[in-house]
């Protein structure tokens, strides 16, 4: 059986090379299914993707496009409903753990135990693994959800001015800060633009990379359900004190106002040398209706401390099977699973403008052309990207990041006690739901 | 002499108001013509470009059409019943001799119903309307604006209809003329002003609303919001498609307030006439 | 009118009452009832645990609470307020003119035929600091660019700025109406008596008004304490929590957070909290109508 996907899907990478339309399949038609996802830079190669999928298989699979502000409604409407309008849930960072502890979606190895993940594919800090009884995302738990897109942020930075001054693509938080220096001339040119607004997942998600990337974390060890609070710690000290210096010495005098939205605007616009932003935003640079910097930006894996690996966060899209629907649809969903994570799959999602969640495309000639040329980044970052809330009430401990960190950039508050004070707060709210949790003795 | 000076004063304070209202609308309308970076680099002057209009109504991912039909349908069809309604049980209140208690108490719930969030109402109704099987279906969202907006329109039929002069009422009651008479052709034509002006509220707020809408319809039901809100994407709000979408859809209205407003005149006169 | 029939009185009256108790008393219901239980998912099913006034006796320690309360006041204060003034001034402006009145009403009109979302992210474009619009004219007027969304001290004021474009044309459109419903023989007997337009404004057309005054008032507060998209998408209630409304801070608790007990405790305190404001405001304006 597995064999004769793998032709099959030989054949298919094959017809996309040499452009002849593809032979008609002789694989079992399967119930069709519904897909619900959210409308984003990524969803037209995703689209693409699953055309092929229906010219290959005959499977029919339906797109259920939302706005992003509104897929999650959706997605809980259906899901705690008695029957699910939706098989195919694609859910975001924000919220899948919120799926898996609410026994919402099913595991792929309930629904077909001979399912065995693509040697290839990312793990993306192994968030498609939970044990529903110890309740943790770790690789000895059961295999939940597929990766549909690997979001994580990158360092864009500006290729021409670093060839100009003879400079290398930083490798350090001390290299990023002089380069910074270098080109800051406001207002002008900005040395880098940070996001410092409070928002759904602003600030806080620009900072991980600095707090994981120096050695810090948020909790102590989520993989074996151990919660103790470690935002207070020296490191995290060192990365906030960081990420204000940046901000004062080389970067946007309203920081603490920036939000995604102003950090591409500057990026596209030429005011800034460097931006630490997700990979879905690559295609903006390029277009010349978007950008006014065509051609001119690089990319580079987020910075991090000496001895210490590049570590950015994850905001990525995986994709789970709702439990709630009939066994037929579950069958055909984790069909289309099998065929996504397969190389030929990844190849033409690569080729569609999409971000591969498999290892393989960025091994293939492809990863070299001029317009992937952020493929080397992600495929250099993808296996240290770390997943920092593996619990439903994430909803309830980013807000406290985004206000205190928001507060401490915006000089309402000194960097310490801010630190200090979320802590606390994170610890509360921990502590409240019951989690194995405790605390770092206070920074002074 | 004081009077053209008057005139002219008056004139004057209207067209700076409009000045200001009118500008930023222009410059909506105008970033729907501009590409991406001319409208992020704030640039004055720009060259126009018609891609934003083609992705919104002709790409592949693109629904406008169906959504903007789909806005079409549920906008008049609950504008319509929403005012029927609206009307009858204001006049009805106001005038067929119901106990103070009845009126005062309705009203009042149905002003406390309009302080319920949109959020707490939308997924209640989903699932009402999940367990009669019509989450795919118009019926559903119609109704669900219909209610929305039947609070406004009730408290605001009401003072309309408490202006039309109660001996109008009598003398045609004098003359023999039943309910759906009167109604017909005393109340009707003199409520005229405030029940066009209420209508194109009514459509207008169903045409926008977003909460209720997103959690009611699918693909094929969607509406114009709906498709809006798909621009303001995680990463990246596509500012000139937005715009583009945006001009579009307030077409509808701007017709509907055209046609509205010989209803008014027409019913100005009617009542001088009287 | 005692001579229309039961049937005429249940045919009109009727349907009103069945939509409104069909389908508006059972999210009230449903709202209620959530508010004294706590829920919690798992496995597929929801399990609603009593927790009494629990949820209730958070609400005063809740620190986005406190911001969102005191945000939301000065919010609907002003910017209800402001459209109020505004709306009248242009509606009275607008009866007096013959010419040009369908146009004008159709000019005034166009801010509130723009979706919500649109408004927020077309304004936050212009209030930009960088590139917006409006820091181009005051760079002409010679007056210091300003982040008018990411500053405290401004944001608020522009949030506010941007709800007055946005919703005037609602106190326009209903008070225009209004004063075009307003009877003649009240005009014609001032003028014969001499009356200035001040006085013709003060004994005629405001105590003729108030109902539609009122009315419009109350509607246009009422939806301004739902306000949602345009805060969301203008400044996501920042900075710090210097435009935190509370519908705001509803949907992180009700919607983010997904505490549903809470949440629903919360929207009903909000309701409590818009009707104590909303009498309070009735009353006050009650006042001048008697003396009158």
């Amino acid at each position: 059986m597995a064999t004769r996907r793998q032709t099959l899907a030989g054949m298919a990478a094959a017809s996309l090379t040499l452009g002849r339309p593809i032979v008609g399949s002789a694989q079992a038609k399967m119930a069709p299914i519904t897909v619900v996802i959210n409308q984003s830079p990524w969803f037209d190669s995703f689209r693409k993707t699953v055309e092929l999928y229906e010219k290959e298989s005959g499977n029919k699979v339906e797109l259920d496009v939302n706005p992003f502000a509104g897929s999650l409604e959706k997605q809980r409407n259906s899901v705690r409903a008695k029957q699910g309008q939706y098989d195919l849930l694609i859910m975001n960072s924000g919220w899948f753990a919120e799926m898996y502890f609410g026994g919402f979606v099913e595991a792929l190895s309930d629904i077909d135990p001979g399912f065995k993940l693509d040697k290839d594919i990312f793990t993306l800090g192994d968030t498609v693994f939970f044990d529903p009884v110890k309740k943790t995302m770790a690789p000895g738990g059961k295999l939940m959800s597929m990766p549909i897109s690997p979001l994580i942020p990158v360092l864009y930075y500006r290729g021409d001015l670093y060839k100009e001054a003879g400079l290398a693509a930083p490798q350090t938080f001390a290299e990023l800060e002089a380069n910074a220096k270098k080109f800051h001339k406001p207002p002008k040119m900005y040395g880098i633009v940070q996001r410092g607004a409070r928002g759904p997942a602003t600030v806080s998600f620009d900072f991980y990379p600095y707090l994981y990337g120096m050695g810090g974390s948020i909790f102590k060890n989520q993989a074996a359900g151990d919660y103790t609070v470690t935002l207070n710690s020296e490191q995290g000290r060192a990365a906030l004190d960081y990420y204000i210096r940046l901000a004062r010495e080389a970067g946007h005098p309203k920081t603490a106002a920036m939000d995604q939205a102003d950090l591409i605007q500057n990026m596209v616009t030429g005011k800034t040398a460097h931006v630490m932003m997700v990979i879905a935003a690559w295609s903006q640079m390029d277009d010349p209706q978007k950008s006014a910097v065509v051609d001119k930006v690089e990319f580079a894996p987020t910075p991090h401390g000496p001895n210490l690996p590049t570590a950015p966060g994850l905001g990525h899209w995986l994709g789970g099977v709702a439990r709630n629907v009939p066994d037929d649809r579950k069958r055909a969903t984790v069909e289309f699973l099998r065929w996504y994570q397969t190389k030929a799959a990844q190849m033409a999602t690569a080729q569609a403008g999409g971000i591969p969640v498999s290892a393989a495309p960025y091994r293939e000639p492809i990863a070299q052309e001029r317009r992937f040329r952020w493929m080397k980044a992600i495929a250099e970052s993808l296996p240290h990207a770390v997943s920092t809330m593996n619990f439903p009430e994430a909803g309830e401990v980013i807000p406290i990041l985004e206000l205190g960190l928001n507060q401490a950039i915006a000089g309402e508050i000194a960097p310490v006690a801010s630190l200090n004070s979320m802590a606390e707060q994170i610890h509360a709210v921990m502590a409240k739901y019951n989690y194995n949790t405790g605390t770092l003795p206070k920074l002074n | 002499m004081r009077r053209l000076s008057n005139r002219a004063f008056t004139h004057a304070a209207l067209i700076v108001v409009g000045a200001a209202v009118l500008v930023p609308v222009i410059w909506v309308i105008a970033a729907g013509f501009r590409t991406q970076i001319s409208l992020l680099t704030g640039e004055f002057l720009f060259t126009p470009v018609m891609s934003n209009f083609a992705e919104v109504l002709f790409s592949k991912t693109s629904d406008f059409l169906v959504n903007y039909r789909n806005s079409l349908i549920v906008g008049i069809a609950s504008t319509v019943l929403c005012l029927t309604i609206a009307t009858l049980a204001a006049w009805s209140l106001a005038r067929l001799d119901w106990p103070r208690w009845v009126v005062h108490v309705f009203l009042g719930w149905a002003l406390l119903f309009q302080m319920l969030p949109p959020l707490a109402l939308a997924s209640a109704w989903y699932t009402l309307v999940r367990s009669i099987g019509l989450q795919n279906s118009f019926a559903g969202l119609i109704l669900a604006h219909t209610v929305l907006n039947l609070p406004m329109a009730l408290w605001l039929m009401g003072v309309f209809v408490r202006e039309v002069p109660l001996e109008l009422e009598e003398a045609a009651r004098i003359d023999g003329a039943s309910t759906a008479v009167l109604l017909r052709h005393i109340i009707l034509p003199l409520v005229a002003p405030g029940l066009a002006a209420c209508a194109i509220l009514t459509f207008v707020f169903s045409w926008n609303e977003f909460a209720v809408a997103l959690n009611l319809t699918m693909k094929q039901t969607a509406t114009v919001p709906v498709a809006i809100a798909k621009f303001a994407q995680d990463f990246e709000i596509r500012y000139t498609q937005m715009a583009a979408a945006a001009a579009l859809s307030i077409l509808p209205a701007l017709v509907l307030l055209l046609i509205g407003q010989r209803f008014i005149v027409r019913g100005l006169t009617q009542g001088a006439i009287k | 009118m005692k001579q229309a029939g039961a049937l005429s009185r249940w045919a009109t009256f009727g349907p009103a009452l069945f939509v409104m108790l069909a389908l508006g008393a059972l999210p009230l219901a449903n709202l209620v009832y959530t508010s004294f239980h706590t829920v919690t998912w798992s496995g597929g099913q929801a399990t609603f645990s009593w927790a009494g006034l629990a949820h209730y006796r958070a609400l005063p320690a809740d620190p986005l609470l406190r911001a969102g309360f005191f945000n939301t006041i000065v919010f609907a204060v002003f910017a209800v307020g402001g459209q109020m003034l505004l709306g009248f001034t242009l509606a009275l402006l607008c009866s007096r003119v013959r010419r040009g009145r369908v146009l004008y009403r159709a000019l005034f009109i166009l801010p509130i035929l723009i979706p919500g979302i649109v408004i927020g992210a077309i304004w936050k474009l212009m209030l930009n600091f960088d590139f917006g619009l409006i820091n181009q004219i005051t760079d002409l007027a010679g007056i210091e660019a300003r982040n008018w969304l990411g500053d405290k001290e401004t944001a608020l004021a522009s949030v506010i700025a941007v709800d007055i474009w946005h919703w005037t044309p609602f106190c326009f459109l209903l008070l225009l109406a209004g004063l075009e419903s307003l009877p003649q023989d009240p005009y014609e007997a001032a003028k014969i008596d001499g009356a200035s337009w001040w006085q013709e404004l003060r004994y005629i057309t405001l105590p003729l008004m108030a109902p539609a005054i009122m009315v419009t008032f109350a509607f246009r507060l009422v939806i301004a304490f739902k306000v949602f998209d345009e805060i969301y998408l203008l400044t996501g209630g920042g900075p710090g929590t210097a435009t935190e409304v509370l519908s705001f801070t509803l949907y992180q608790r009700f919607f983010t957070e997904d505490r549903a007990g809470y949440g629903s405790a919360m929207a009903i305190a909000i309701i409590f909290l818009c009707s104590l404001l909303l009498v309070a405001a009735l009353s006050v304006r009650r006042r001048p109508e008697t003396a009158a």
